[in-house]
């Protein structure tokens, strides 16, 4: 049990720390020395304006970017240099903003791939599998009911509509067993009772303990879910503290009427 | 609310996954297609004469029929189209070919230093080809392919015997029984039957599900914790050892290799093969390596030359109008009589997952 590369011990239970991370895309800064840290089993939301560089932090923290300075520590170890795949295997899932589905496979069949993903991901062929194709395949019956997709497990994923692909992604991200779950934008071109479902789900979720990074733009969601919100503008940080804390902050303010709308 | 659901999962994965491409309905179950295979592929040698065929021409049906049941598992299941099978096929029966004329005249160690070559070429090429996708995969494989073919020809024509191919072969055997006739025959149909049954049991296995999710997105694969490149890479092995097993069969059955078995030509039946018959369903491409066999060797004899654009009109015709080969002609004549059908999609590749290294603009971003 190797805690911490660096050697700083983790004085709270983190389960994820950003350090001092810097991205940039030709002229742009898009992160600059960004310093994060995600409590376990909370659920911390990142806000800011479009552009803020929130999804270009969650692209680092998968492997998707590699940032330029700084390290993202995921359960005491560092991940630069961790391949995607690896890093999915210790326990990290991602949402996309845009939907990311196998179109055309069945609903069962996209989460059924997740179920496998413990067992087969690495392609080694173990003689002693515990995991047998039943229980994944009912696994993910009961996850799809779970999303709200229980009625349509044999439909093709590409036929969903938006909303119900995003759940399905959901449900993909929740058989891989994480333990942090990178969601990006969940309840975007949601009705509000879908997105209130949503919210459900998600606090479900957070109740067994899955620690949860929400990028959302909705402050409804925000502030109905959050426990501890991070502010980005311009790829950097401008605020970090309790919902409360955030929502008086004049800085906060100044970057969504100065920035957007 | 979810009564409908249960009944797939009862199956496993295989039911969802097994009924993509069968014909009929009945075929969604795997030992009922295998028998069905194994009998129409056995008694060949009956019912080709009545076609005006040969016997040689059931035993060529079968072993084109192994080389493009594996190119199916490439192009069909994991959505790499591969202009260089030629390598493998050309290049275990180059093998093959040596060890008749220099080694050993024994069909096993043939075999089995055809496959091994088969493995090493697969490997290398696959290292760097893979790494690839859509039209640059193909092309990496087409030159690979290519600079075999040349090198075949020049560096080591000493040893292939350069443009008239590999001669003066010793007559195989198996510990004194000759390869001739219907003993080739009936060994090259056990092997595609095996093959057949091998394929069935991969598409319907996870391993199966984890390829047809690489060709549907493979960025979403490799971010729910699969090592996609692990999974491509046994993909290609395994297409380039049923060429290899082609390969060996070929000059096993015919004792001379000719150097068309490595050039690109070789590469592009195979894809006409696949095309025709119906790409991804297993049986569609073998239907498919019968037919265009059946044109070189018989309806070559009646009408001529001509033959080659007769075929040429039946892929462009396929290709316009039947993007899912012969199989979906035979749904559709199913459907017709007004039978059920479930939909099927054609293997046209999905615009939306115009690929950077795992795919769509996430990465841009």
């Amino acid at each position: 049990m190797a805690t911490g590369a660096n050697g700083a011990a983790q004085d709270r239970d983190d389960i994820l720390q950003v350090n001092g991370v810097s991205k940039r895309f030709g002229g742009l800064q898009a992160l600059g020395d960004v310093n994060l840290t995600v409590a376990r089993s909370s659920i911390h939301a990142i806000i800011g304006p479009n552009g803020a560089g929130k999804s270009t932090l969650l692209n680092v923290m998968i492997g998707l970017i590699e940032a330029d300075e700084g390290e993202v520590v995921f359960d005491g170890t560092p991940l630069r240099g961790v391949s995607p795949h690896n890093i999915i295997q210790r326990g990290i899932a991602r949402v996309f903003q845009t939907p990311q589905i196998f179109p055309g496979m069945t609903l069962l069949e996209n989460v059924a791939i997740a179920g496998f993903s413990k067992r087969d991901g690495q392609f080694t062929v173990n003689p002693h599998q515990s995991l047998k194709r039943s229980e994944v395949m009912d696994e993910a019956s009961a996850i799809l009911r779970r999303v709200g997709l229980g009625g349509k497990v044999a439909e093709d994923a590409g036929h969903l509509s938006r909303g119900d692909k995003r759940r399905l992604e959901l449900g993909v991200c929740l058989a891989a067993h994480p333990k942090l779950l990178l969601l990006d934008e969940p309840t975007a071109g949601m009705a509000r009772h879908d997105t209130n479902k949503t919210i459900d789900l998600l606090k479900e979720i957070a109740d067994t303990g899955v620690t949860k990074v929400v990028i959302e733009h909705d402050m409804h969601v925000v502030f109905s879910l959050a426990e501890r919100i991070t502010v980005l503008a311009q790829g950097r940080i401008i605020a970090d503290g309790k919902p409360d804390e955030v929502r008086g902050d004049p800085k906060v303010r100044e970057a969504y009427l100065g920035g957007e709308h | 609310m979810s009564t409908t659901s249960d009944d797939r999962s009862a199956g496993g994965i295989a039911a969802p996954a097994g009924d993509r491409g069968g014909i009929l309905e009945v075929f969604k179950r795997e030992p009922v297609a295998l028998a069905a295979f194994t009998i129409v592929i056995f008694s060949m040698p009956l019912w080709i004469p009545v076609l005006g065929g040969y016997e040689g021409l059931a035993t060529l049906i079968v072993i084109w029929g192994i080389f493009v049941l594996g190119f199916d598992i490439l192009l069909g299941f994991t959505g790499y189209l591969s202009f260089g099978h030629a390598a493998f096929f050309g290049g275990a029966a180059y093998v093959t070919g040596f060890m008749y004329r220099d080694v050993s005249d024994n069909v096993i160690v043939a075999f089995v230093a055809s496959q091994v070559g088969t493995l090493i070429l697969a490997v290398v090429i696959g290292l760097l080809a893979m790494r690839r996708t859509g039209i640059y995969f193909s092309i990496l494989t087409l030159a690979f392919a290519e600079m075999l073919f040349a090198a075949a020809l020049s560096i080591f024509a000493p040893l292939t015997g350069g443009y008239d191919g590999m001669t003066r072969l010793q007559e195989p055997n198996l510990f004194g029984v000759k390869m001739d006739g219907l003993t080739i025959f009936y060994i090259a149909a056990a092997m595609l039957a095996i093959g057949y049954a091998m394929a069935l049991r991969l598409r319907n296995s996870p391993f199966g599900v984890m390829l047809r999710a690489i060709k549907e997105n493979p960025m979403r694969l490799e971010y729910t914790g699969i090592n996609v490149w692990r999974y491509k890479m046994a993909a290609f092995i395994i297409s380039a050892h049923y060429a290899g097993v082609a390969g060996f069969l070929m000059v096993t059955y015919e004792p001379y290799v000719a150097t068309k078995f490595l050039h690109w030509s070789t590469s592009g039946e195979v894809v006409i093969m696949s095309v025709i018959g119906g790409v991804g369903t297993l049986v569609g491409p073998i239907i498919g390596a019968g037919f265009v066999l059946y044109f070189q060797n018989v309806v070559q004899a009646v009408i001529g030359e001509q033959w080659r654009l007769i075929l040429g009109l039946v892929f462009v015709f396929v290709v316009a109008f039947l993007p899912g080969g012969f199989v979906d002609l035979a749904r559709m004549v199913w459907k017709a009589t007004g039978n059920r059908l479930r939909a099927r999609r054609h293997n046209v590749p999905d615009m939306e997952l115009t690929e950077t290294k795992y795919g769509t603009e996430e990465r841009l971003r």
